[in-house]
């Protein structure tokens, strides 16, 4: 710490900013920094990354929220509208008549006694032709959203009913910020859905990845001999193999095949599941040689001899010595997997073999797509954006992150 | 040093024979064997007529044994028929091979020739704002899937401004009457997809040439060239990019296994007749013949690449001591 007192005195004989640093200043200066408070200094000062960081967050709190944010837009995911396929961004459309026929057939049902008084005022002020009351909210709902806005105002009606009448009148008309897609779904919802998929199973095979290789790399480290190099041999040759066409054949096997796995899995989640496998078995690998690395040297050092010496288990050592020794370089690693999974879901759903629709994923809107290109080129645009958002921020941030753990370019 | 070279080519044997049989029991789990095909194309077939077919083809064996039996018709240099195309599988292979082979060799001459000077550029003004905005693009590479990349240069060359063709190699029904026509008209097929496939390795040659030309700067022998007197051109080429240039050599033939991975899928985004495109459409197909004779070749060759590569090093390299 001896060179933070320097740096305190330095700043001290520095005429501008002698006068402004007050004891109590200094006292913080001088005081000893935990490691992860220096990491965390480090890490600030890149300036990319920190961006990344909070683009992260930003995504994150998109896909935790994303049935809140469909709420607010009124939209959903899943509703689709064969009329309104392909529609530019920014286009309003009117639903379709029987969606809303279905909501006013709720209301009625729900409040019977108003939706009377306001069918009686609706043929007495001439809104509708039909002489029925039991059909004139039918016909009202027939009606363009600001048409049916100006009816219930002229209407003469209780305040809350406006209110209700108003908040059905507004779910005629849905508004699409990316346009619709090819069964007239909303393009924005499902890419909002879409981080959920694509960035969950980012996160998970990145998780599931790194624990695989810490074991592997732990094994292969702190043993040696032909369990190394077995191993190693192993790392080496699926390392070495082309990771796209690998990946597309494992990817086209049919799970009902194999025998047992198809009871465990259920049909709906059966693609990600398989995906995050296939994803696992194919990054642990970098990893591995990581860890293997560093409890090799590790291996060597003193402290580790001394709890050999006090009888500490192979267990013990490995787990409360050695691991949080690899514990930074992991998270490294883990972060800049998490970018090269998502490229990786992106291309398999691309090519079909990744996330099944209805499920959209942004891989397989991507897939969708690139049939369209000539009436819809915004679909095929945006969901590359994000990916490259996503993975570029991930990847800054492990590089970030490899500089501030990095004692080599620590600067105190 | 032959004694490595030995182990090398061994462990690379050991990789590719093991890799072959895996791949041929992940083929025998794939939806639709050639008998259930016949059964869905012959409504009238009887549980005896399908058991007789199965012996036929010898699909009531176990995977070990159909294994063996296709091995050795591979070792008497029988690749098999495509089922899809009822063509030999070599008829098929050749030509996709070669077409793979322009396609990387293209990428990698192309990456080459622009990630090596930016790399250069941002490593001689380190932290400088071309430094910070090469950086940035390199970055930017790296994380861009590649086909999407590809559906982007389609919308603005091929949908709005009309420049290049969409999909392809070459204009069909062409008659070239000079190789140079032939040269200019497949030349222009190929600039989409080699321009969305070198992105990836561009961002990543140019990172490592700026990091490699970082290092060989910081060498005593710089600064002996500097203190002597020599011009700048002199150090920075002669001195310096020569010693970069060693692990360059090395990345450049290690990536042509990334390289053929990405050309899979723009081969399919842009319907260029490669090897990638072969494996993705036989798989797709149930082609499992073709699929596994295509996936197994391609794989091997990249393996004997990164062999190669290995070799090179020392080559190369005359530091570099064999263990």
């Amino acid at each position: 710490m001896e060179q933070e007192v320097l740096t305190a005195e330095k700043k001290n004989v520095d005429p501008n900013t002698s006068s402004t640093l007050s004891k109590a200043q200094i006292a913080e200066m001088e005081k000893v920094q935990s490691l992860t408070k220096i990491i965390y200094s480090q890490f600030r000062e890149h300036k990319a990354a920190v961006v990344g960081a909070y683009t992260i967050l930003f995504f994150i709190l998109v896909a935790v929220f994303a049935p809140v944010i469909g709420n607010v837009l009124g939209v959903d995911s899943e509703s689709q509208n064969v009329f309104a396929r392909y529609k530019p961004p920014f286009s309003r459309i009117s639903v379709a008549m029987d969606v809303r026929e279905e909501m006013v057939k709720k209301y009625m049902a729900n409040n019977p006694d108003e939706a009377d008084v306001v069918a009686k005022e609706l043929i007495k002020e001439d809104f509708v032709t039909t002489k029925q009351p039991a059909d004139a909210l039918y016909e009202w709902s027939h009606y363009e959203k600001r048409k049916a806005m100006a009816a219930i105002r002229l209407l003469n009606i209780d305040a809350d009913t406006k209110v209700e009448l108003r908040n059905l009148a507004k779910r005629f008309e849905t508004f699409h910020i990316f346009g619709t897609d090819e069964l007239g779904r909303d393009a924005f919802m499902r890419l909002i859905y879409g981080t959920r998929i694509s960035m969950g199973v980012a996160v998970l095979v990145a998780i599931a990845s790194s624990l695989i290789g810490l074991l592997i790399g732990a094994l292969a480290g702190y043993y040696g001999g032909v369990i190394d190099s077995l191993l190693m041999r192993v790392t080496d040759a699926l390392i070495s193999l082309p990771t796209i066409p690998v990946l597309i054949v494992v990817a086209a096997i049919d799970l009902q095949k194999i025998p047992g796995v198809s009871s465990i899995l259920s049909v709906g989640n059966e693609s990600i599941l398989k995906l995050v496998f296939i994803l696992c078995i194919f990054s642990w690998m970098t990893v591995a040689r990581l860890v293997r690395g560093s409890i090799l040297t590790l291996r060597e050092r003193e402290f580790i001899l001394a709890s050999k010496t006090l009888g500490a288990t192979d267990y013990t050592i490995i787990t409360r010595h050695m691991f949080p020794n690899v514990l930074a370089p992991l998270l490294v690693s883990v972060t800049l997997g998490v970018g090269d999974s998502i490229l990786f879901e992106a291309a398999l759903s691309f090519l079909g073999l990744g996330i099944q629709p209805p499920t959209p994923s942004w891989g397989n809107m991507l897939f969708n797509a690139q049939e369209l290109i000539y009436e819809a080129p915004t679909l095929a645009i945006i969901p590359g954006l994000l990916i490259l958002f996503v993975t570029i921020s991930f990847n800054y941030v492990g590089d970030g992150l490899q500089d501030a753990i990095d004692p080599k370019t620590i600067k105190r | 040093m032959i004694n490595f070279i030995l182990r090398r080519i061994v462990q690379t044997m050991i990789v590719i024979v093991i890799l072959s049989y895996v791949c041929f029991g992940l083929m025998s789990l794939m939806p639709g064997d050639p008998v259930e095909l016949m059964i869905s194309a012959n409504p009238k077939i009887t549980a005896a007529d399908v058991a007789r077919l199965r012996s036929f083809y010898g699909l009531d064996q176990p995977v070990y044994k159909r294994y063996f039996n296709w091995v050795s018709d591979i070792a008497t240099g029988d690749l098999g028929y495509s089922r899809t195309y009822r063509i030999p599988v070599e008829e098929m292979m050749g030509p996709a091979l070669g077409y793979t082979f322009i396609l990387s060799i293209t990428t990698l001459l192309f990456s080459f020739a622009v990630a090596v000077p930016l790399g250069i550029i941002s490593a001689l003004r380190p932290n400088s704002r071309i430094d910070y905005t090469i950086n940035l693009f390199n970055f930017a590479g790296i994380s861009m899937p590649s086909f999407w990349l590809g559906l982007v240069l389609i919308i603005i060359f091929a949908v709005k401004l009309k420049w290049l063709p969409a999909s392809g190699f070459q204009t069909t029904g062409m008659e070239y009457d000079t190789y140079w026509d032939e040269f200019v008209d497949k030349g222009k097929y190929l600039i989409l997809p080699v321009l969305s496939l070198s992105i990836q390795s561009i961002g990543r040659f140019s990172r490592f040439t700026r990091s490699s030309m970082l290092e060989a700067m910081r060498n005593d022998f710089i600064r002996t060239a500097r203190a002597k007197g020599l011009a700048r051109n002199v150090v920075v080429w002669k001195h310096g990019f020569r010693n970069a240039l060693i692990p360059l050599i090395t990345i450049a033939a290690l990536s042509l296994s990334s390289v053929f991975s990405g050309a899979l899928i723009t081969e399919t985004l842009f319907a260029y007749p490669g090897a990638g495109r072969l494996i993705y459409s036989s798989i797709m197909g149930n082609d499992y013949n073709v699929a596994m004779v295509s996936f197994l070749i391609s794989v091997s060759m990249v393996l004997i690449m990164n062999l190669m590569a290995d070799l090179l090093y020392g080559v190369v390299d005359p530091r570099v001591s064999y263990k």
